[in-house]
């Protein structure tokens, strides 16, 4: 059976990969995931010295325990994120001073399940925008998350407003793939 | 909420209506989702050992942008400085390092050493401490290492936990500057169900 390489692997095979000590799939997993982990962790504790804590605890716990990992429970990427959540919960739960500040006016935030949702949601975003070329991926962060207009990021970029056009909506394709795939299908 | 820059705009008209719905579902789960976080510079790489994995003990986070006490940053110098093995500087990987020390193998462990990098302190207020283990043997399932700043040889403030795999291992862990009074650093093993905690190594 052809072994494919690291970049064309599964979640699933990375972490069964790395159970067997492969630090090439372990590196792989990382750059899927950290800044996945370090969002989860960031929106979870609101201080990011914690949050940098996090994400170590939990790429040192996928080292520890991508060896009890089995993929007929479940694909790599909701694993990786139960592992996330403990180590943040974790982390959460050991802190010595408040983690956020206490907000000055009375809160209208979500319930738990609500926030719950919501981190789930940013996760799998967040996972499926690291799949994106590097090209792609610029277009969609200039558009969504720093106010710019297509002809604004045609210019800012210096490239064709066809282009921008074109390389959004190839982006958005390929974002549906991936969160279709609840992220552990082929390439993911 | 936020709703985004306008779909329609950035997708066109020519879609199929079947498309179009996928398309936008993914443009409000960006919506929802906000932008990921930039990785800090020490995120950027993976961990340099991952079998050495860490789980460094909680210690007091202070809140961003607080600043270091020149008092305390002299009296840490003050201590290091009997033990300095290296010269200061910005050593591998652009880190910024204040001051190394060595560590020795004790009775429990003769073989081991470590070199113990103080660096300069982080965002959070914490000296971060880069340790390169030699030497140590792989524990069994539930034991692992402690790391400790102590006086006269006797723990008196945890610094963090870890295992190693491998001849040599490199854990990251941190120490808060506002500890004082101790004289030197010990590393234990600890082991579920015993009492006894070796020291393995010492400054």
């Amino acid at each position: 059976m052809r072994r494919v390489s690291a970049h064309e692997a599964t979640d699933g095979e990375l972490i069964l990969r790395t159970g067997d000590g492969d630090r090439g799939a372990f590196e792989t997993l990382y750059k899927r995931y950290a800044r996945p982990v370090f969002g989860l962790a960031l929106r979870r504790l609101g201080d990011r010295g914690r949050a940098e804590d996090a994400v170590q605890e939990t790429f040192a716990s996928v080292w520890r325990g991508a060896g009890s990992y089995r993929p007929e429970r479940g694909p790599g990427g909701p694993w990786i994120y139960a592992v996330a959540r403990n180590a943040i919960v974790d982390r959460a739960r050991a802190r010595s001073e408040p983690a956020v500040e206490a907000p000055e006016q009375e809160s209208h935030e979500a319930g738990p399940a609500e926030r719950a949702e919501a981190s789930w949601t940013s996760w799998r975003v967040h996972r499926a925008l690291e799949e994106l070329p590097d090209n792609e991926r610029r277009v969609i962060e200039l558009a969504y998350w720093s106010g710019l207009s297509q002809s604004e990021v045609a210019e800012y970029l210096g490239i064709p407003l066809g282009t921008v056009k074109t390389r959004t909506r190839a982006a958005l394709a390929r974002l549906a793939d991936q969160l279709e795939e609840e992220f552990d299908g082929p390439g993911t | 909420m936020d709703r985004g820059p306008d779909f329609r705009e950035l997708v066109g008209d020519d879609l199929t209506p079947g498309e179009r719905a996928r398309l936008e579902r993914v443009h409000e789960l960006l919506v929802a989702a906000g932008p990921p976080p930039e990785l800090p510079p020490a995120l950027a790489e993976p961990p340099d050992e991952p079998g050495a994995s860490v789980t460094p003990l909680v210690l007091p986070r202070r809140r961003a942008g607080a600043m270091l006490t020149l008092a305390a940053a002299i009296a840490l110098i003050a201590f290091v400085g009997g033990f300095v093995a290296g010269k200061n500087g910005v050593g591998q990987g652009g880190r910024n390092v204040l001051h190394s020390l060595n560590m020795h193998g004790t009775a429990a462990a003769r073989n081991a050493s470590a070199k113990i990098d103080v660096e300069a302190v982080d965002s959070s207020g914490n000296w971060p401490l880069r340790i390169v283990v030699h030497g140590l043997p792989q524990l069994s399932k539930g034991s692992y290492y402690e790391m400790f700043l102590s006086k006269h040889g006797k723990p008196i403030a945890a610094c963090g936990i870890f295992t190693v795999a491998g001849s040599t291992s490199t854990v990251h862990l941190s120490m808060p500057p506002t500890i004082t009074g101790y004289d030197g650093w010990i590393v234990t093993r600890e082991s579920p169900g015993n009492n006894g905690h070796p020291v393995v190594l010492t400054t």
